[in-house]
């Protein structure tokens, strides 16, 4: 019955019963202001005091009373009086207004106060009619007017600005929010305005007393967040938490919501994937963990993965928990941060139809400069004659010149579409909505595409709340398969070699005759125009999410709630792999059709009390609950070679391939339940501690350690309340500090359900008896780690809040500690172990982050422009404590290009490090050790130098030094938003400052071997001394131009830092009178420009590189980079 | 409301009881630990992982490389010097060189299987006796594998149950982990079955056990132990199982495997379709059971040749003739080479051809053919059926004879002062190789005469049967002098070379281990 959507109120409210006893929630704070006002004004204006009791009257015979007691005469229409309800009344020496107020509310009609005695009755319209009353000449002048400025919570506003309109007079509201103004005349205008609230224009009409309620915009102070399991006043806080303001991540076009808040949280690091449908690497105040750092998700309630499934546009709030006291509620899951997702619910009022679409479009903002043909084959030419080696035929003679990143990037578009319906009254509320969002790639064969239905309500019945959120959505994505990187291969591939062309048919296996390397002409690189298109992986997520709970009004003080959640995830996995090769001298492979087939559950069941109470100045809030989650994954895979293929056509399904099939199937399910308790305890708003706990069992831990205990204890003072505080330009200042112990069981996600259980191994044989026949053995061959668990974090935080200068600045600081202990760990294991192979996990590492976090807000809220700022940063160091015992002197991991070692951070490149080039032969016989041992013997001039660090006389892996880190040592966002008249813009930069980037693509090309060049290289001739590209040369039989080409050096190692214009939009809101004619009651254009400027010094595509994992973070093989995205847009309702 | 809150409250008490059980899950995917050793089948089939150890690379390959080639009666000319250096020359420079280490991590993975079985079957409900013989066999083996262990590395960790990664067991002496040994083996003894069914020959029998022990006792010189220990093969219930064989070749041919005077064979057989060696791998249809120690040993052209014997050991056989005068049967057994018959290379005969066709058949390449002053070990080829070797052989090795058991009770007896008793042993051992008596030969030797003469005697029954490093060691005769049979022991160190160095990524692991002395 909520889904009736109807733009009269009035109609709605004549047919629907129900909502009689509702306005909306903004008819109410009409109305409760009204009622102060008239409530104040009434002891000066109105001396007739009406007593009424009716039950079931009719409009008439009220009002014909009325009429008697207060002497005004009714003016009105007899037909008019049809429309009207009986009316229940019960008042006694009230005013005439706030009478008039009670007997019109539930009427299609309306009253007006004309003259001095005059009631006039009327269709109900949108008057204002809060300035009715308001009648000047009846007053007494006065020239001091007296009054308090309060929120609609009753609480007094400390600092507010109350100015005479038109004049130079101004004051600010006392603590008690008081205020006295003198006014020039008595009709003066008074402008009330607050930072966070709507600001007020009101006559005074002669009044000396005036009480303001003021209404809150975003309120920060005055929020209610959502803190894991219950929901407090965002002053209240004592934990580090943000709320992210939704207003900006909202504005950035992205396919997951961890994407949308990059730059805006402090302490939060967000790195792109590019990839469409693509989740981005998230860290929550560094890394903690070895093995998986990614944040817990809370979507409404339900533990979930907020993945590329989710519609970012449903999202109403974001909150990040970052420290103990904040997290420990969520105990084994919440050390590396947990990100509590609300989706947007009905209000109160209504029915709103709401509707938006967006279009943009997308590119890759950098290429690689490479070489045209003519080029390419000059160089090359050059290079087969500085190493004697005859140019193969095949370079001279062709006649192509393809631009290979032409044929792969394109420009790509996003597509964002949603129409929804809410509306709610104080029996319940509702949400409907549609999205459908797709992302068609910048690089060929890939694209993504989302539809998705949100359902969210709510209903109210005595003491009795039921609700569920719902979502399902539905996921589509394509990409080539065979995991080639078009942004790997692309720049490599030579000019010379054309995409598709009849010479290269004679070729086996290729039918089709694309383009790549043959003897003639040497190159390895990929054809990702082939890849493409004989390659195809198509998956389909369909995804039902969401959970209903049941809230019962135990006591005025105590709630009890439970929540019943479900996700279930059908997973659909298809590739195809057609007729041919890709690259040259690709082993042939079949063609082979494979499936995949994954059916995931995730099914949560909650029971909490919730309590809230105060004894005077003593408020005491808390919950208690008991939660169980299962996590089920049922697998079934399939494929078979040999397609068939009949008359041109290419049969795709298993059953119709020829060759052997293949079958698997495996089920993943693990179970976890927790008891979880806090209480807040807050004294006179002055005193604030907040204990946590959490106890959790999970079936993945070893049995010894199957349960843990999460604890955090945190405690906040405002200071500012204080009698002895009197720093005037401080409105509000609260400390804070907590400490706790969080667990990380997500490291144990890459060990699947049973990490710690051992597997038994059937495969030994032995071969007594007379047959001397195999007889089967068995045991548990590989030793596993019966006492694997969860990761420990324990985290000291330490921050305030604080309001300057009559609340228009906002600052928030954090300084803190956090050690991680007991992480996951290979674990070498000594052979008199017998392990049958592969080190164990075990809970043996420990990482140290020490952290400043800072975020300042100011807001400009008065004046023709308004604008506010939000600037924040964060510095983190991170340091190993421990790897556990790898064997004696070996403090470290090794990881590709980088080592974790002791005293380190985590991923710090280890590489040989390199001096300059040779510039003769003298300078190479002269770099000799201490010894005299010539350190490059077999180098020629124009070769790189490289640092003997251990002067041992010769270059190798133990020259190698730590040279960066892959992690920022600062990062950084601003947030900038202004409206005039009816324009807003919206400016977001992201940065990230003090970290290194390997430029594995710039490897590959200067490794001048079988590749393209960069076009503005500089060989080391004899005539061209003065650069740092060294020699051009084959590596075959030249050991000086191999040892150019040694990877693990720091000459592609770079300067990571960047600073970014992630977004600015441009706005404009259409007036409620330019819609007036549509129906519309809100209208915005906008136009966004995503990604627009780049300030780095990396050389790569994007300094933005998510990197291979933990351990390899800042390695860019080809990374995906962020798209420069232009997008226009529309939002409205009606 | 009271009905609803004790609704609520009984609803959260059920889930929350009924969930503690739930944490318990069953892996669905493949058995683990939680589903196995819980029947007789587990428990058979964990002591069938333990026999399956002696198929892995270590034991059935590299593991005669240091028992044999390493001491004096065996070297090698491997084009990889690295096996020179490390199994003939005494040159070792790497702690963790693989084909070395190789055996130590097979050993220690046997010891796993067998610690395995040790803790978890006591605990199945199954036929006692059943059980008894499997944990019997479970301690024999693990006593085999130590005794190796304690043998080549000496002190070497005591890991004695179930293996935990964080497991950080300390060195024990060689004389610890040899009582460790000879507790395994009273124990197993006690349990272990006389003899098996056709079915279930080759397992480890009470006889092994008492032959692995009285060695054992032999080695540490507690000579009264060794003699009661050998003693059930003379006069206890042992004495009618065993019996040397009239055909001493029988020995060392796969056609007359597991017989009555085999006290402990290890068991080899070739799966056709072998592909793989690593018996923990997938695809147990292709493991390759079989030894895959005779190319390595195997004369040129049909092995490597990375291991063969020194000639001085063919002499000793030249020593006596059989009473029909002919020469000691035992040395064409034993060796392959130009003269193992006496009539030469064009009568010695392998691999169905003469030793002369051998060795000029193929090429001029000295490393491609054998030359006259070459020695093979032949004990474990398979020249007898075969015309060429693969890496699969199916030839059991005999790690304990009863003539062996017999040589050593006459040292035992002869070192408590029974030498006279001694003779008696001896001369069973000679009379089947066609020699005289002893008794008759060399009447009257003293004590000290008649252990030099054991010497001789066990240099002709036992040469390349894996024994040869243990008898040096036992008799205090690893040393530099031992130059002229092997130029190899010039870098002999005494008190250094005696034990292997224990890898150095286990020191590195596990700050409780010590290295052994002087390395």
């Amino acid at each position: 019955m909520y889904l009736i959507a109807s733009r009269h109120a009035t109609f709605f409210r004549n047919k629907k019963p129900l909502f009689l006893a509702v306005s909306s929630l903004l008819n109410h704070w009409r109305l409760l202001l009204l009622v102060c006002c008239c409530i104040q004004l009434s002891a000066q204006t109105f001396a007739q005091n009406i007593t009424l009791s009716e039950k079931k009257a009719p409009l008439k015979k009220v009002l014909e009373n009325i009429k008697k007691q207060s002497g005004y005469s009714l003016f009105y229409e007899d037909k008019l009086l049809q429309k009207s309800s009986l009316v229940d009344i019960s008042v006694k020496n009230a005013t005439l207004i706030y009478t008039l107020d009670r007997v019109f509310d539930n009427q299609p009609l309306s009253y007006e106060i004309v003259g001095n005695k005059i009631i006039s009755i009327k269709e109900k319209s949108n008057v204002q009619r809060q300035n009715i009353p308001i009648q000047a000449n009846y007053f007494i002048p006065s020239t001091i007017i007296r009054g308090t400025v309060k929120n609609e919570a009753g609480e007094p506003l400390d600092g507010a600005t109350v100015k005479i309109k038109n004049e130079n007079i101004s004051t600010f509201t006392k603590p008690n929010g008081m205020f006295e103004i003198t006014i020039p005349e008595e009709k003066a205008v008074l402008m009330i305005s607050y930072i966070g609230y709507q600001a007020q224009e009101l006559p005074t009409g002669g009044q000396t007393e005036i009480n303001i309620v003021m209404r809150s915009e975003t309120a920060p102070t005055t929020e209610v967040v959502v803190i894991g399991y219950q929901t407090v006043r965002r002053k209240d806080l004592t934990g580090a938490s943000v709320l992210v303001n939704t207003a900006n991540s909202n504005k950035v076009t992205t396919s997951s919501v961890g994407e949308s808040i990059q730059g805006l949280v402090p302490g939060v690091t967000v790195r792109n994937s590019g990839v469409p449908g693509g989740n981005s690497v998230i860290e929550i105040r560094g890394v903690a963990s070895f093995t998986n750092n990614n944040p817990l998700y809370v979507i409404d309630g339900m533990i979930a993965d907020a993945n590329s499934t989710v519609n970012t546009d449903d999202v109403e709030s974001i909150q990040v928990l970052k420290d103990a006291s904040a997290a420990a509620i969520y105990g084994s899951r919440a050390a590396s941060g947990v990100i509590i997702i609300t989706t947007k619910k009905g209000k109160n009022g209504p029915s709103k139809v709401f509707f938006s679409a967006k279009y943009g479009a997308q590119k890759i903002p950098n290429r690689w400069d490479v070489m045209d043909a003519a080029s390419y084959v000059a160089t090359v030419k050059t290079q087969y004659q500085n190493s004697n080696v005859p140019l193969p035929a095949g370079i001279a003679t062709s006649k192509f010149n393809t631009d290979w990143q032409d044929q792969v990037y394109r420009t790509g578009s996003d597509q964002d579409y949603n129409i929804g319906v809410s509306g709610g009254s104080a029996a319940g509320n509702y949400l409907m909505s549609a999205s459908y969002y797709k992302n068609q790639g910048v690089i060929i064969g890939n694209d993504f595409e989302r539809a998705a239905l949100r359902i969210n309500t709510q209903a109210k019945k005595g003491i009795v709340t039921i609700g569920e959120n719902l979502m399902l959505s539905n996921t589509i994505g394509r990409n080539p398969g065979g995991g080639i990187n078009a942004f790997y291969e692309a720049p490599q591939s030579l000019p010379i070699i054309p995409v598709k062309d009849p010479s290269y048919n004679t070729i086996p296996a290729n039918p089709a005759g694309w383009g790549f390397g043959s003897t003639d002409i040497p190159s390895y690189a990929t054809n990702y125009v082939a890849n493409v298109a004989l390659d195809k992986v198509k998956y389909n997520f369909a995804k039902l999410m969401g959970n209903a709970f049941l809230d019962i009004k135990l006591t005025n003080w105590l709630n009890y709630r439970f929540n019943a959640g479900l996700e279930v995830s059908f997973d659909y996995t298809k590739e195809i792999r057609d007729t041919g090769i890709w690259r040259f001298a690709n082993q042939v492979p079949g063609t082979s059709v494979g499936e995949n087939r994954s059916q995931f559950t995730n099914l949560l069941l909650e029971h909490t009390l919730n309590f809230n109470k105060s004894f005077g100045k003593h408020n005491i809030n808390g919950v208690v609950g008991y939660t169980y989650q299962q996590y089920r994954t049922e697998n079934t895979s399939g494929g078979r070679l040999n397609l068939l293929s009949a008359n041109g056509q290419t049969y795709t399904t298993i059953t119709s391939a020829t060759g052997s099939p293949s079958a698997g199937s495996y089920t993943d399910l693990y179970r976890l339940q927790g008891y979880l308790g806090r209480v807040n305890y807050n004294y006179n708003d002055k005193y604030l501690v907040t204990l946590t706990g959490r106890i959790d069992q999970n079936s993945k831990f070893g049995k010894n350690y199957r349960q843990g205990e999460f604890y955090s204890a945190a405690a906040a003072w405002r200071i500012s309340q204080e009698n002895f505080f009197h720093a005037k330009w401080i409105s509000d200042l609260k400390l804070r500090a907590s400490y706790g112990k969080l667990g990380i069981s997500s490291a144990l996600d890459a060990f699947g359900s049973w990490p710690g259980l051992g597997v038994i191994n059937s495969n030994p044989r032995a071969v007594y008896g007379v047959g001397q026949t195999p007889l089967p053995g068995a045991y548990q061959a590989q030793i596993t780690n019966p006492d694997l668990r969860w990761e420990d974090r324990f985290i000291t935080n330490i921050g305030f809040d604080a309001s300057l200068f009559h609340n228009t600045i906002l600052v928030t600081a954090e300084v803190y500690n956090s050690l991680s202990k007991n992480l996951i760990v290979g674990l070498p294991l000594g052979m008199y172990l017998g392990s049958g192979g592969g080190n164990p996990a075990a809970n043996v590492g420990s990482i140290r982050n020490r952290g400043i976090e800072l975020s300042v807000g100011y807001r400009h809220n008065t004046g023709d422009i308004k604008w506010d700022v939000s600037v924040n940063g964060t510095a983190i160091q991170n340091r190993i404590v421990s790897v556990g015992n790898q064997g004696a002197g070996k403090g470290y991991l090794d990881a590709g290009l980088t080592r974790s070692a002791i005293g380190q951070s985590v991923a710090t490149w280890y590489l040989l490090q390199t001096n300059g080039i040779f510039q003769n032969q003298q300078e190479i016989d002269n770099y000799k050790n201490k010894a005299g041992k010539i350190i490059q013997p077999l180098a020629k001039p124009g070769d790189i130098k490289y640092v003997d660090n251990n002067g041992d006389g010769q270059i190798n892996n133990d020259d190698r030094a730590y040279l960066g880190g892959a992690f920022p040592k600062f990062q950084g966002g601003a947030q900038f938003n202004a409206s005039y008249m009816n324009f807003n813009l919206n400016i977001q930069l992201v940065g990230l400052f003090g970290n290194k980037i390997y430029n594995g693509i710039r490897r590959n090309l200067d490794s001048y071997q079988l590749t393209n060049f960069r076009s503005d290289i500089s060989p080391w001739t004899t005539s061209n001394t003065n650069t740092t590209d060294p020699r051009l040369g084959l590596e075959t039989g030249d050991p000086g131009i191999t040892s150019n080409n040694i990877g693990n050096t720091d000459r592609w190692l770079e300067n990571g830092s960047y600073l970014r214009l992630r977004n600015v939009e441009l706005g404009y809101t259409f007036t409620k009178k330019l819609l007036g004619n549509i129906g519309f009651t809100g209208a915005r254009i906008y136009i966004s420009g995503q990604n627009l400027l780049t300030l780095t010094k990396y050389s790569g595509l994007d300094p933005d590189a998510a990197g291979n994992g933990i351990l390899e973070r800042g390695y860019d093989n080809g990374n995906w980079p962020a798209s420069r995205r232009f997008s226009a847009g529309i939002q409205c309702d009606f | 409301m009271k009905r609803i809150v004790s609704i609520i409250g009984l609803g959260s008490l059920l889930l929350t009881t009924s969930c503690n059980k739930k944490l318990d899950i069953p892996n669905p995917n493949t058995p683990t630990t939680l589903d196995f050793w819980k029947t007789a089948d587990n428990a058979q089939a964990g002591v069938n992982a333990i026999y399956s150890t002696f198929h892995r690379g270590g034991p059935a390959r590299w593991w005669f490389f240091l028992t044999q080639i390493r001491a004096d009666e065996g070297y090698s000319t491997s084009p990889n010097a690295n096996l020179i250096n490390n199994f003939d020359r005494f040159l070792i420079t790497d702690y963790n060189f693989g084909e070395a280490v190789g055996s130590y991590a097979d050993f220690y993975m046997g010891i796993n299987r067998c610690n395995q079985v040790l803790d978890n079957v006591p605990g199945i409900t199954m036929d006692d006796t059943r059980k008894q013989q499997l944990l019997g066999e479970a301690k024999f083996l693990r006593a085999y594998f130590y005794y190796q262990l304690g043998m080549i590395w000496g002190n070497v960790a005591l890991q004695l149950s179930t293996s935990k990664p964080t497991d950080l067991p300390a060195s024990s002496t060689q004389a610890q982990v040899f009582a460790q040994v000879e507790k395994d083996l009273t124990e197993a003894a006690l349990v272990l079955p006389v003899s098996y069914n056709a079915a279930n020959i080759g397992r480890a029998t009470k006889g092994a056990a008492y032959g692995l022990l009285g060695k054992t006792y032999l080695q540490e010189h507690k000579y009264t132990d060794a003699v009661n220990a050998f003693k059930w093969f003379i006069d206890g219930a042992g004495q009618n199982i065993y019996a040397l064989m009239p055909n001493y070749r029988d020995n060392f041919v796969i056609t007359a495997e597991n017989n009555k005077e085999s006290v402990f064979e290890v068991q080899f057989a070739v799966n056709p379709t072998d592909n793989h060696d690593d018996d923990l791998a997938p695809g147990s249809d292709n493991l390759n059971y079989g030894s895959s120690l005779p190319p390595f040993f195997a004369p040129r052209p049909i092995g490597f040749t990375d291991g063969q014997a020194r000639r001085w050991v063919t002499r000793e056989f030249l020593q006596e003739r059989t009473t029909d005068n002919k020469k000691d049967p035992r040395a064409l057994a034993s060796f392959i080479y130009d003269s193992a018959d006496e009539r030469g290379p064009q009568f010695s005969m392998a691999y169905n051809r003469t030793f002369a066709d051998l060795s000029s058949s193929w090429s001029s390449d000295s490393l491609a053919s054998p030359s006259k002053k070459d020695v093979f070990f032949r004990k474990m080829l398979n020249d007898f059926t075969d015309n060429g070797e693969s890496f699969h052989s199916g030839n059991n090795y005999r790690f304990m004879r009863y003539a062996d058991v017999l040589l050593m009770y006459a040292e035992a007896l002869n070192a408590t002062g029974q030498t006279a008793l001694a003779y008696t042993y001896v001369d069973l051992v000679r009379q089947r190789a066609g020699l005289a008596k002893l008794s008759v030969v060399k009447p009257g030797l003293t004590q000290a005469q008649f252990l030099v003469q054991l010497k001789h005697e066990r240099i002709t029954e036992l040469s390349g049967e894996g024994h040869r490093w243990e008898d040096l060691a036992r008799w205090g005769d690893l040393g530099p002098q031992l130059v002229g049979r092997d130029p190899g022991f010039s870098n002999f160190v005494v008190g250094k070379h005696e034990f292997l160095p224990i890898p150095q990524s286990d020191i590195d692991i596990n700050p409780n281990l010590k290295q052994n002395p002087n390395w």
